[in-house]
């Protein structure tokens, strides 16, 4: 019996001992694994952009972008992350929306930073799409919902406008699942406190935003798709409960009216 | 890995044959169910069960076959479960992953191989033990 226990374990020793060995392999590399991801997600990102080029108006006024770019180059900066990767986009939209795209593009609606009261709301959402971003998520979803194969024809130009449209509709206005929408919040915590900036304006605007979806006369994607928001600004709260938090101004508040402002006159 | 021992008696031509078939209901199963590691098992189980009651050298290499899968079995399951959840939750593809792939084929092929090998041995009425399957063969398939 001590001879089959003994014979057993050393089967066991061999396995692992050859998956430890295997390991040591950088596969990903040798497979192209991730080079062939990149590709995609760039061509994907691409693609979809091309899109909503061609459908919405981009808000290009300076002072706009200037002031939504002063908040992300702060959290960029004090998050270690490289702002030169991400493109942002302020679309002329009534709408309170914002999502990311594959290859780091990120679309925010004029109509949410509108709805926004101060900066740390904007910067909280900002953060959750970043988090969406850094973690993945987009191209996760999009190979969940859509299936690489289909992605992959997408960007070799198999694949008919028709379908990249639909799987645009995916990343706008539906939500990710409920994990990665939790991990997107509390990850985004974490980016705001380390950018010194206050995250339970954060928790405010999702719970504002759930309480009042039905009063607002705009369509609230950024909510609507998210039944579970009021429990989410509850987790992010309980979250930052201990947690030792700083408040930097970024934007002084004349700086934040008047981009409220001429966001209101571009509209 | 693999040793020829003697068996207690000379099996005769009948009792080499089913023996022989025993091993390659497992590799036909193998193929057939590739994707589904249970269908091998489940396949070798029935022909372990229609032939529990034949004579001690046929018992002895359904029950060694029947072992032989197991090991394969759990291996094999764990990757296929892996691979689901790659494809349809969020999990990614990572060196973990692709080595854990590489070593359950490594370990199906010297299986595949030991069964053919053991296959066309038992059908000469040759005995195979194999190394640990063997010993616990012995150690629960007993003479009546």
């Amino acid at each position: 019996m001590k001879k089959i226990i003994l014979q057993f374990l050393t089967i066991l020793i061999l396995f692992y001992a050859c998956w430890f060995a295997l390991y040591q392999v950088d596969w990903m590399k040798f497979f192209k694994i991730e080079q062939i991801t990149k590709k995609t997600e760039e061509k994907l990102g691409d693609l979809y952009w091309d899109i909503i080029q061609k459908t919405e108006n981009e808000n290009n006024s300076d002072s706009i972008v200037y002031k939504v770019d002063i908040v992300l180059n702060h959290i960029c900066q004090a998050n270690n992350i490289d702002r030169k990767k991400i493109k942002l986009h302020i679309l002329k939209k009534d709408d309170i929306n914002a999502f990311a795209l594959p290859n780091n593009h990120l679309i925010i609606y004029s109509g949410l930073i509108e709805e926004c009261e101060n900066e740390a709301e904007m910067s909280g959402v900002l953060c959750h799409e970043i988090a969406h971003m850094e973690k993945q998520h987009v191209m996760k979803k999009l190979g969940k919902e859509v299936g690489l194969a289909v992605l992959v024809s997408m960007t070799t130009g198999s694949g008919n406008g028709e379908v990249a449209k639909r799987t645009l509709k995916l990343l706008s206005s539906n939500a990710y699942d409920r994990n990665l929408e939790s991990e997107a919040d509390l990850t985004a915590a974490d980016y705001l406190i380390k950018a010194n900036i206050d995250p339970e304006p954060f928790a405010n605007f999702l719970f504002r935003l759930a309480k009042n979806e039905k009063n607002l006369p705009k369509q609230v994607f950024w909510i609507s798709t998210h039944p579970d928001s009021e429990e989410r600004s509850l987790k992010i709260i309980e979250y930052i409960k201990n947690k030792e938090i700083l408040k930097d101004s970024l934007l002084s508040g004349k700086q934040w009216n008047s981009l409220k402002e001429q966001i209101k006159q571009t509209e | 890995m693999i040793t020829t021992q003697e068996f207690s008696y000379i099996p005769g031509e009948h009792e080499a044959e089913k023996a022989s078939n025993s091993y390659l209901m497992s590799l036909l199963a193998f193929i057939a169910g590739l994707p589904f590691p249970i269908i091998n098992l489940i396949a070798t189980i029935i022909f372990y069960l229609g032939n529990r009651k034949d004579t001690f050298f046929v018992r002895w290499h359904c029950t060694q076959a029947l072992l032989s899968q197991f090991t394969v079995l759990m291996m094999n399951s764990v990757g296929f479960w892996w691979t689901i959840s790659i494809i349809f939750s969020d999990e990614v593809i990572t060196r973990k992953y692709i080595s854990y792939i590489i070593t359950i084929l490594i370990f199906n092929i010297v299986e595949f191989i030991a069964t053919i090998y053991t296959a066309i041995k038992t059908r000469k009425g040759i005995h195979i033990e194999w190394w640990f399957y063997g010993d616990l063969t012995t150690l629960i398939c007993k003479p009546r």
